[in-house]
């Protein structure tokens, strides 16, 4: 009994103490104050663990018909390169001030901080599904609302080949014919 | 506070920051209809086994055919034919 009671008030007391911290107005939402390392971890730990969970019976296509760096690169240079960049560009307006920032896919993945991709697929299908699904609470949106999966699919090849293009290839592969 | 609440602290921000972001830059926000500089391909330094090669050509051949004068600004002095280099490899196979 006195073990139920005790549980009971360090419940109250959590519950407490979070609506304290809740409506005293001190978490900073700021998108220019960066979050602390713990936060960073806890929210950077819950999505790569949920998208890899929600990622893993994928399907990965054959994404190696030069087409879909046509079609996968017009879409990226226009839904795209303002917040990823491209080749040749090192940041931009949203790329700076967007928090969590997105990060620069036209440099190799294996360059930029944060994770590693353990495979190919495994990156590719990390890829889209994000792109169909985006990420709550950041600035990258859900693409799979207005894109069917091809379209999709078509940007996963195209991002796959991007940190190996130079300006000029990115400018030819993405003008619209 | 709602999570809604919540939610619109974050995402009216973001909204408002994108609409004005590309703003300060003109030459990002002027998206004109660019046609693809085809006269920059440099066709010497191509490997047409790889794919962003062949979709290169794709796309300056799709892009010529429907403006024919575009194909004359293409280097094509430094195009390596495909006969040389069907040619280096028997060279290399008879060379043990
Ligand atoms: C308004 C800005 C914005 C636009 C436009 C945008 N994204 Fe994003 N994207 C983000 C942000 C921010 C993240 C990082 C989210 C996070 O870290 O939680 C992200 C993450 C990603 C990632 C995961 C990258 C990684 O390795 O972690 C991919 C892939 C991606 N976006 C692809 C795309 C594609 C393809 C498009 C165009 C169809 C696109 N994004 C358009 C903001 C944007």
């Amino acid at each position: 009994m006195k073990i139920i009671k005790l549980l009971l008030v360090l419940f109250v007391l959590a519950i407490g103490s979070a609506a304290t911290v809740m409506y005293s107005g001190i978490v900073n939402v700021a998108a220019d104050e960066p979050h602390s390392n713990f936060v960073y971890w806890l929210l950077e730990e819950t999505r790569e663990r949920s998208i890899s969970h929600a990622a893993k019976n994928i399907k990965v296509p054959d994404l190696s018909d030069p087409e879909l760096l046509l079609t996968g690169g017009t879409d990226y240079e226009f839904m795209c390169a303002s917040c990823h960049l491209k080749p040749g560009q090192s940041e931009s307006d949203m790329s700076v001030g967007l928090y969590p920032a997105p990060p620069n896919l036209a440099i190799s993945s294996k360059t930029h901080v944060g994770h590693e991709h353990d495979d190919d697929d495994e990156a590719a299908r990390r890829n889209f599904w994000i792109i169909k699904h985006g990420i709550k609470a950041s600035g990258m949106p859900a693409w799979g609302k207005t894109h069917d999966d091809q379209r999709i699919w078509a940007m996963v090849a195209f991002i796959n080949q991007l940190y190996t293009l130079t300006p000029e290839q990115y400018q030819i592969l993405t003008a619209i014919d | 506070m709602k999570t809604l609440t919540k939610l619109a602290l974050v995402l009216i921000p973001t909204m408002a920051l994108s609409l004005s972001a590309t703003a300060h830059d003109p030459s990002l926000h002027v998206k004109k209809a660019e046609k693809a500089d085809c006269s920059k391909m440099d066709h010497s330094k191509m490997d047409m086994k790889n794919p962003v090669a062949i979709a290169m050509m794709k796309k300056c051949m799709k892009q010529s055919k429907a403006d024919d004068h575009k194909m004359k600004e293409m280097d094509h002095s430094k195009m390596k034919k495909i006969e040389s280099k069907a040619a280096k490899k028997d060279d290399q196979e008879h060379n043990h």
